[in-house]
């Protein structure tokens, strides 16, 4: 297992220290950032604030939906849900874009350094924003070389869309999180604001450099510090233990009935997580519901521990990152890897030995009870299964290629006899198109059963990403929607439920796979509709000219630029093709203007 | 079928849940303070954009005559139109206590709690509906009221219902109508460890009917008080509180076996979702016969006296299961397997110990999953019969192992709950004629299976060094019970020829058990002090004796 943290994470110990002093230290600064040039890297060490608003914009947790400009990624792809982000933290972002931020970074870029972005505490969150912002705009787009991203003690700032888009892009091996085992900030969200109201500004001024009682020790041992605690406790265990009973897979119909009850936290953690324990130990997880138990379990006081001394313990620990880590890295590092294959014993009794002993050792370390293990399994077993549902797809990957290749058959075969395979299958004549139309319920069955496991998030986060479920999607779509429209428009269902464009009306099994190629080739919106191009012909020929003129010349315009990029086949310009057909419809004068006169020349009489 | 039912016991997961939420310490308190205001009372409170409504559980002067266990069918006059029209002859009719209903229908036309729901129904927010003791029967029925008449709206608001120690409201019926709605998640009925009230209506209450009136009324003179004083009014003396507590302990076994059978139904049956509580924590459970099942266990496992306590202990039980976040558990546990390790968890939440046969986890283990185990190997055999599966599929060792240890876990709690329930007087002895087929298969399987490559596993390789942590023979308790019927009868035999054929088997047992507990092939709760072995033992040593000389 693992080696050293810098090995394992990419970022040598000396940056993570120096990382961690810069960022301790960020305060104050005008642009609410500090840049500094190591001797290897560029720094970016992001201020904290310490103001009710900047956790909490609004009531219950303040989140708000992500800017799709500005993180064009965070968001589902088939779902299309966009993730949801801490608005008073994504505030403070926007703001620092607003400054010399970016010219420095473009800077930094030039000089071929790596950079990472830093912060502490309510810092932290500005810059995991920052690192998602440089990795969508300089990585994705343009091609530079990715950022790192260090935070410590950070409120979690995104919720599981945010999480599931990180692990989908590649991108949480670039964030790395340490969190002190008792440190309240990283957990303070997991609590809606309302239940803190009272007590938190008080807290926040022990953590406020410019305020008097910054690190005042009586603030440590107040009645306010015991109530914030044991409130901020109380909502993690209730997130913990709703999110375990999903992971066990509880299908006890209260659970659901009382969630819209209570007021659950949004954010989930991200990235990887590096657990202080304390004692010199750190533990490395990356599974973010086995990280969302441990933010709860391990703060729990053990029985002996006065709830005054757990509280006061918890304030103290978000300020002592940067000597604790200095002392660890440069010492003889134990570091303990919990991965989602690693055996994790139930009982801390337990005799197992080697690896499983130093694990065992660890999660001791972290306080974690029998109970807290089994919702670690619990949360191994989550994305173990998921990974199962993934490989049980992939054993039909061939049966769908074999089906597409009976269609591709079937649309040359119309070729042959000089018919669209479009037309062709909208008429249904023969025996080949009855066999086209059985391969294309087939096939639909299992695309939709893909579509299922997405919509309930039950494959793998990179699934979406995966280059050759991309490329097959693309060809099904291709192949066989045409095939759908013409479906659709033979039995005339446009007459009872409306066109197939409309909302609801085109399968999600061809919505979900364009998506999937738009996202990969950083497409628009719709920039990947052309197996649409029938339906839209379709929809065309049932109104009058002078009301659609317009689409008209739109369609004609994407047309002709599809064919060039043989996007769609030339079958549409054949003679009887339900295309061809409308567009004799169409005024002399419109014809011989059109951009696609070159095609249909034989046609202009 | 590679995988387990479920690698998860989550009962206890959810009980936590539940407990971590603001929901059941604040519907205690409403609960509480309806109390206080007496007779009919209800009162409204809103905390955190949730209305709470509570219903008193007190019922004073004639109001309580009216709970004698009769029961009503619900008529179809709209009140409760969610549930009714599902009956369509007499035998699906739905029917609820008659008292519990005129106590609701009393409240429901007075003009004061029509206002309270219509503004109710005007806010649009979630609504809670509980109550302590006949208030949570209320609560309950009202629940199915607004439930009902939500059902025409589009984006009703959310209705919950919690009621504490409630009494059963309902039949079979309408169970199983509140499960067709799909509204069990609406319900969480919550049961402290002792509690006699949820389990009174299991039995048939007119014999006793005075008793339960008295316990009601001193009950009911307590939660009406503000400072909550114990032992107001009239008492039940210890023999009648003995009386009671014997009385509906023997028809919660009755009803056990019932479900078991399934030949006869019973008058009430419980619905939605039971949270049992005791003060090391809760679990929530939802399929009805687990929920008689764990009502029976531990309501054995309490007295006379504590079945009458704990109906008013659940201000203690909230509060405790409701701190249980603050504290991390110490306990620590040897399972290596998750499943395992959820029972456990779940089994000590409720601390369902003090059982006959000891074992108090493995009790709890079954009585939560026999019947899914059960099912899960009887489709199995089932499909071995059909060819469904392979060939060799009972030879698989994986299998053939599954199959062991489920047998040895599970066929002894079979054999306890045959001679508890006396089965063993109708159909015969267990061995002969009460053994479910699969155990006789699952048997052969483990006596068919391949052995040679045996020794390099380490299974039976050897003499054990300690004893088994589960009895190497499934059937060692029904051997014991066998035996017991023989020294019984030996105790009254004259003829000497039928003498000699007892002592014989007896001398058989006697050789069979040694040459078990020579072997260490059983578990140590064969040798508790107190064990139906260990008493056989000392009964056979006195008869011996006697017999020699």
């Amino acid at each position: 297992m693992g080696g050293t943290l810098g090995e394992s994470c990419g970022i040598s110990e000396d940056v993570i220290i120096k990382a961690s002093s810069l960022a301790v230290n960020s305060q104050n600064n005008a642009t609410g950032y500090k840049m500094e040039l190591g001797p290897q890297e560029t720094f970016f060490a992001f201020d904290g604030s310490w103001s009710v608003q900047d956790f909490y914009n609004h009531e219950p947790f303040g989140e708000t939906k992500a800017d799709i400009a500005l993180f064009p990624s965070l968001k589902s792809i088939g779902n299309n849900e966009v993730a949801m982000i801490n608005e008073g933290f994504f505030l403070k972002f926007q703001s620092i874009l607003q400054t010399t931020f970016q010219a420095e970074v473009e800077k930094a870029i030039n000089e071929g350094k790596p950079i990472i972005f830093t912060g502490h505490s309510s810092g932290g969150p500005v810059a995991i924003l920052a690192a998602v912002w440089y990795l969508a705009k300089h990585t994705r787009s343009g091609g530079h070389a990715p950022c790192k991203c260090v935070t410590f003690g950070s409120p979690l700032v995104g919720n599981s869309i945010f999480t599931h888009a990180l692990n989908r892009e590649n991108w949480s091996r670039f964030f790395l999180h340490f969190v002190g085992k008792y440190d309240i900030v990283p957990r303070i969200t997991l609590a809606p604001f309302s239940s803190i109201r009272n007590e938190f500004a008080h807290i926040l001024d022990f953590f406020n450099p410019q305020s008097r009682n910054f690190q005042n020790p009586l603030i440590q041992t107040s009645q306010e510090a015991s109530t914030l605690f044991k409130t901020v406790l109380m909502n993690a265990s209730t997130v913990a233990s709703h999110t375990a009973c999903n992971l066990m897979g509880s299908t006890n119909s209260l659970l659901e009935t009382i969630s819209s009850f209570v007021q659950l936290s949004p954010y989930r953690p991200s990235g990887t997580f590096i657990f202080c324990t304390g004692n010199g130990k750190l533990i490395s997880v990356k599974n973010s519901n086995a990280v969302l138990q441990i933010l709860f379990y391990s703060s729990q006081p053990a029985d002996e521990d006065d709830l005054r001394i757990a509280a006061s313990r918890s304030l103290y620990m978000a300020m002592a990152y940067h000597n604790e880590l200095k002392e660890i890295l440069l010492g003889m590092q134990d570091v303990v890897y919990l991965e989602d294959e690693t055996e994790i014993p139930l009982s801390s009794n337990s005799s197992a030995l080697g690896d499983t002993a130093s694990v065992n050792t660890a999660l001791k370390d972290l306080g974690l009870s029998t109970r807290a293990r089994l919702c670690l399994r619990a949360a191994q077993a989550f994305e173990k299964q998921k990974l199962q549902n993934q490989s049980t797809i992939e054993l039909k990957k061939p049966s769908i290629m074999k089906m597409h290749n009976v269609i591709a058959e079937y649309q040359r075969a119309c070729d042959d006899r000089k018919i669209g395979y479009y037309d062709a299958f909208k008429i249904q004549k023969g025996n080949e198109d009855f066999e086209a139309n059985v391969k294309r319920l087939e096939l639909a069955g299992i695309w939709d059963e893909i579509v299922e496991m997405l919509k309930r998030y039950e494959l793998p986060d990179g699934f979406e990403s995966n280059d050759d479920w991309i490329k097959l999607g693309t060809k099904f779509r291709k192949l066989v929607e045409p095939l759908d429209i013409a479906n659709y428009y033979r039995h005339s269902k446009d007459e009872d439920t409306g066109t197939y464009l409309r909302e609801g009306g085109r399968p999600k099994r061809y919505k979900y796979t364009q998506r999937w190629r738009e996202h990969a080739q950083k497409l628009d919106e719709g920039g990947s509709s052309e197996t649409t191009f029938w339906a839209k012909v379709e929809e065309l020929k049932r109104k009058t000219y002078e009301k659609t003129k317009e689409q008209v010349i739109d369609l004609e315009k994407q047309v002709n630029e599809w064919v060039e990029k043989e996007e769609i086949g030339k079958d549409v310009f054949l003679e009887k093709s339900t295309f061809v057909e409308w567009w004799k419809t169409l005024p002399q004068k419109h014809r011989s203007e059109s951009c696609l006169k070159v095609h249909l020349a034989n046609y202009m009489q | 079928m590679d995988q387990e039912p479920s690698s998860f016991e989550t009962s206890e997961m959810l009980g936590r849940f539940l407990a971590s939420t603001h929901l059941v310490p604040e519907s205690w308190k409403v609960c509480a303070r309806a109390n206080v205001m007496g007779n009919g009372g209800f009162m409204c409170d809103e905390v955190d954009g949730v209305v709470y409504v509570g219903f008193s559980g007190v019922v004073m002067g004639d109001g309580l005559d009216l709970f004698c266990g009769k029961m009503v069918g619900l008529s179809d006059d709209g009140v409760f139109h969610g549930l009714v029209k599902n009956g369509d002859d007499d035998g699906d009719l739905v029917m609820v206590d008659a008292g519990l209903l005129r106590l609701f229908f009393s409240l429901l036309n007075t003009p004061v709690f029509q206002n309270q729901m219509f503004e109710i129904k005007k806010k649009q927010k979630p609504v809670v509906f509980t109550g302590h003791s006949i208030g949570g029967a209320i609560a309950a029925l009202a629940s199915l009221w607004l439930l009902s008449y939500l059902q025409s709206i589009s984006s009703p608001p959310s209705v919950l219902c919690f009621t504490f120690g409630s009494p059963l409201i309902g039949n079979e019926s309408l169970s199983r109508a509140i499960q067709q709605q799909r509204w069990s998640g609406n319900f969480c009925h919550i049961v402290s460890k002792h509690d006699i009230i949820p389990r009174l209506l299991f039995a048939p209450v007119a014999p006793i009917i005075t008793h339960v009136h008295t316990l009601l009324k001193s009950c009911h003179l307590t939660m009406n008080s503000p400072f909550f004083i114990r032992d107001l009014g009239p008492q039940l003396t210890e023999h009648e509180k003995n009386e009671l507590f014997q009385f509906v302990l023997h028809y919660l076994e009755v009803a056990i076996r019932s479900l078991e059978v399934g030949t006869r139904s019973l008058p009430f049956v419980p619905f939605g979702n039971f949270m049992f509580c005791s003060s090391d924590g809760a679990v929530c459970i939802e399929d009805t016969k687990a929920i008689v099942r764990m009502l029976c266990l531990m309501f054995a496992s309490g007295s006379p006296s504590s079945c009458i306590d704990d109906h008013l202990e659940y201000e203690s039980y909230v509060e405790k299961i409701s701190l249980q976040y603050l504290k991390r558990d110490d306990e620590e546990l040897y399972e290596s397997n998750t499943y395992e390790a959820g029972v456990t968890l779940a089994s000590q939440s409720v601390s369902s110990g003090h059982l006959r046969n000891g074992a108090s986890r493995r009790n709890f283990k079954v009585y939560l999953n026999r019947e899914k185990l059960g099912k899960f190997w009887d489709n199995v055999i089932d499909m071995l019969e059909k060819n469904q599966l392979p060939h060799d599929f009972h030879k698989r060792a994986k299998w053939v192992y599954a199959s062991h240890s489920y047998q040895l876990l599970v066929e002894p709690l079979d054999i306890a709950e045959y001679y508890r329930s006396d089965a063993h007087r109708i159909k015969g002895h267990y061995l002969k004629d009460g053994r479910e087929k699969r155990y006789k298969i699952l048997d052969k399987w483990w006596r068919e299976r391949d052995i040679s490559g045996e020794n390099d596993n380490n299974y039976n390789s050897g003499r054990r060094s300690k004893f088994a942590s589960l009895t190497q023979d499934s059937c060692f308790w029904a051997k014991v019970e066998e035996a017991r019927e023989c020294v019984e009868n030996v105790k009254n035999e004259r003829d000497p020829l039928r003498l000699s054929v007892l002592w014989t088997s007896i001398e058989k047992f006697n050789q069979y058990s040694r040459g078990m507990i020579e072997r260490k092939e059983v578990s140590t709760d064969v040798l508790a002090k107190n064990s139906s072995y260990m008493v056989l033992v000392e009964e056979l040593r006195g008869l011996t004796n006697t017999w020699c000389f």
